[in-house]
């Protein structure tokens, strides 16, 4: 089943995951401490839950004393986009249990799918990589929320470049995608509407939506080309 | 532990488990027409810029805003990403850029 070398590959396409979460899980961490949470509370909301922007809405709500059906409804909806993450990955896993599927799947995140999109060669019907890709993140997301709830008061997260490390690795895991002309077509297309909808809708729905555009639009451009041929 | 926020927990955890886990639990036992994994095939690129572009242009209270501190910065991640392609070095960058912008501005 598991597959050592595929898995050890992973874990080092984890490495700038783990740099862009240590300082963001350590704010949490923080965050969470100041709003009432206690130590073991954040170390299991980061096992358990594992999405940093709800847990951070969740954090905002807890310290403003809202308790938890709202933050689940809105927990739900800001976790809405993965459905199209999760779909575009059954396309690499045929063959699977349902019960590696399900690991595999509750430990997806925007930086994981994005790295492993980076290299989808690497993820086809392998198992281990991913595993070991999304494990190390997790593990990083769970060690930093729970050492920023111990003592992240000793370190200032606006200083060093931190804000900008994670927006780095997105810069360039999108430059990644760009393969052809048409992809450079669906980015512009994408990130024009993606301001559009974010302007216009409350929450993070504009991830989603312009997900279901963007990706609409970019299979039109490709069947209207291969009908030209 | 109180129980109030482990049962806040455990709700959160299952609806992020349930949007990650049925598409993949199902569309890998279904058929999928071909339109659809030509278009599941766009969702990588359209949802990293609809993570990156809203990053630049909206300000931490969710305005429109030039945000000139990550624009300035993220120009040259755009450019060594396109001719390096290495997440780490581009993550390295984009910090020592931000940073030394953060100095001067």
């Amino acid at each position: 089943m598991m597959d050592d070398h595929q898995c050890k590959e992973g874990v080092r396409a984890a490495l700038p995951i783990v740099l862009g979460y240590l300082p963001v899980g350590m704010a949490f961490g923080v965050l969470a401490r100041k709003a009432g949470l206690s130590t073991f509370e954040v170390g299991l909301m980061s096992l358990l839950v594992y999405a940093g922007a709800s847990q951070f809405i969740a954090i905002e709500m807890i310290s403003k004393g809202i308790l938890w059906f709202p933050i689940v409804i809105a927990t739900l909806f800001i976790n809405l986009r993965h459905l199209l993450m999760s779909s575009t990955l059954s396309l690499y896993f045929k063959k699977d249990r349902l019960r590696t599927l399900s690991l595999l799947s509750a430990q997806l995140t925007d930086e994981s799918f994005a790295v492993a999109m980076s290299n989808t060669s690497k993820i086809s019907n392998q198992p281990s990589y991913l595993f070991g890709l999304q494990m190390t993140s997790q593990l990083a997301w769970i060690v930093s929320s729970v050492g920023g709830a111990l003592f992240g008061e000793l370190i200032d997260h606006k200083e060093y470049g931190i804000p900008f490390a994670l927006p780095s690795l997105f810069i360039c895991l999108l430059i990644i995608q760009i393969k052809k002309v048409r992809y450079l077509w669906v980015m512009v297309i994408a990130g024009i509407s993606s301001i559009l909808f974010k302007w216009a809708f409350p929450g993070n729905w504009y991830i989603l939506l312009t997900g279901l555009l963007a990706s609409g639009i970019g299979m039109m451009i490709e069947t209207t080309r291969r009908d030209k041929r | 532990m109180r129980i109030s926020i482990l049962i806040l927990i455990l709700g959160m955890g299952l609806v992020t488990f349930i949007p990650r886990f049925l598409p993949i639990a199902f569309l890998t036992r279904w058929v999928i027409p071909e339109r659809v994994k030509m278009g599941l095939g766009y969702i990588p690129i359209a949802i990293l810029s609809a993570i990156v572009f809203p990053i630049l242009f909206f300000n931490e209270g969710g305005k429109v805003d030039f945000q000139l501190h990550y624009l300035l910065s993220a120009i040259p991640v755009f450019i060594f990403a396109w001719r390096v392609k290495s997440l780490w070095a581009s993550v390295i960058l984009g910090m020592l850029v931000y940073w030394g912008l953060g100095l001067l501005l």
